[in-house]
């Protein structure tokens, strides 16, 4: 329904065989939009540079929150979910006045989500937030 | 409907449930083998919350099993006791001397903190560094303890725990959204 609010941000995405995500705009805030299932080896060859490409994005902004959308996203495995922790990496590494958080929007019946976001809600609380958690 | 062994029924009440696969360590398959213990559990009634705690980890073993696999074929053992209170997921493949032990002590080091405490802790690990998130996240998204046994040139992972653990975010005092 919300599909026809989104502009995709030109160059800002990434894919393999089984995912994809985006950068997205909604309502003038960026959203990252991950969809299907992170299983391959070594996912950060994709999933990195993407975050790299965000990351800059969103500095350009300099936008204090990014929207990250799970809603479509079925699996991740361990070696995916390293690149969401290279996230908080990277933002920790910016000056705080320039860090942003990121939301997670959950999909209530993939139930790994909610038990991974936790997990790194500890790791870095100043960072994740899971939207209506 | 009947099979070669007589009429096909459900198991019996108090009756372990058990799957056993042993297949070519192919990557694209760890997807629909995590989705057939999905399914497989779904099946045997365990309950939403626990079928992708298993699937989660049948996924994780069965990577590492892949990937440090020195041979044809791996094996996957599931077995699911009610009776019990008890759920095991194996994996099993051939591998290279000295690789029990460093997993043994890799394991060992895991134990001495809480499941969540050792997850957190793999986390602040090089984010750029392969692996090293998979087991510590068995352990505390999956609710499951590790073992590690070795028998000739087979290395075996098993990770168990009760069936019906409480749930993890009720115990971090999280409501579902």
């Amino acid at each position: 329904m919300g599909e026809a609010k989104w502009i995709e941000v030109a160059g800002v995405k990434a894919s393999d065989e089984k995912y994809s995500a985006l950068l997205a705009t909604e309502a003038g805030q960026p959203v990252v939009r991950f969809k299907g299932t992170v299983s391959t080896p070594n996912p950060a060859l994709v999933l990195n540079p993407f975050v790299d490409a965000v990351h800059q994005a969103v500095i350009a902004c300099g936008v204090p929150l990014v929207t990250v959308d799970f809603n479509g996203f079925d699996f991740c495995n361990s070696s995916g979910f390293k690149s969401f922790i290279y996230w908080v990496d990277q933002i920790r590494r910016l000056p705080k006045e320039q860090q942003y958080r990121l939301r997670f929007t959950l999909a209530p019946t993939k139930r790994w989500q909610r038990t991974s976001l936790l997990a790194l809600t500890c790791f870095a609380v100043d960072i994740i937030e899971i939207a209506g958690g | 409907m009947s099979t070669r062994n007589g009429p096909a029924r459900a198991p019996l009440p108090g009756q372990p449930v058990l799957l056993y696969l042993r297949m070519v360590p192919v990557w694209v398959f760890v997807d629909e083998v995590r989705q057939f213990v999905e399914s497989f559990c779904a099946c045997a009634g365990i309950g939403a919350e626990r079928e992708g705690q298993l699937a989660l980890a049948t996924h994780e073993l069965m990577q590492n099993a892949i990937t440090y696999g020195t041979a044809e074929d791996i094996e996957l053992r599931l077995s699911i006791d009610a009776a019990a209170d008890r759920v095991e997921v194996s994996l099993t493949n051939t591998c290279a001397p000295g690789q029990p032990a460093q997993l043994r002590a890799r394991l060992a080091k895991l134990r001495e903190q809480a499941p969540l405490e050792s997850y957190v802790r793999a986390m602040g690990a090089d984010p750029k560094a392969p692996g090293g998130l998979g087991l510590p996240r068995i352990r505390y998204e999956a609710q499951l303890e590790l073992e590690a046994v070795e028998e000739g040139d087979r290395l075996t992972v098993s990770a168990r725990g009760k069936l019906m653990p409480a749930q993890l975010s009720a115990a971090m005092g999280v409501g579902h959204g």
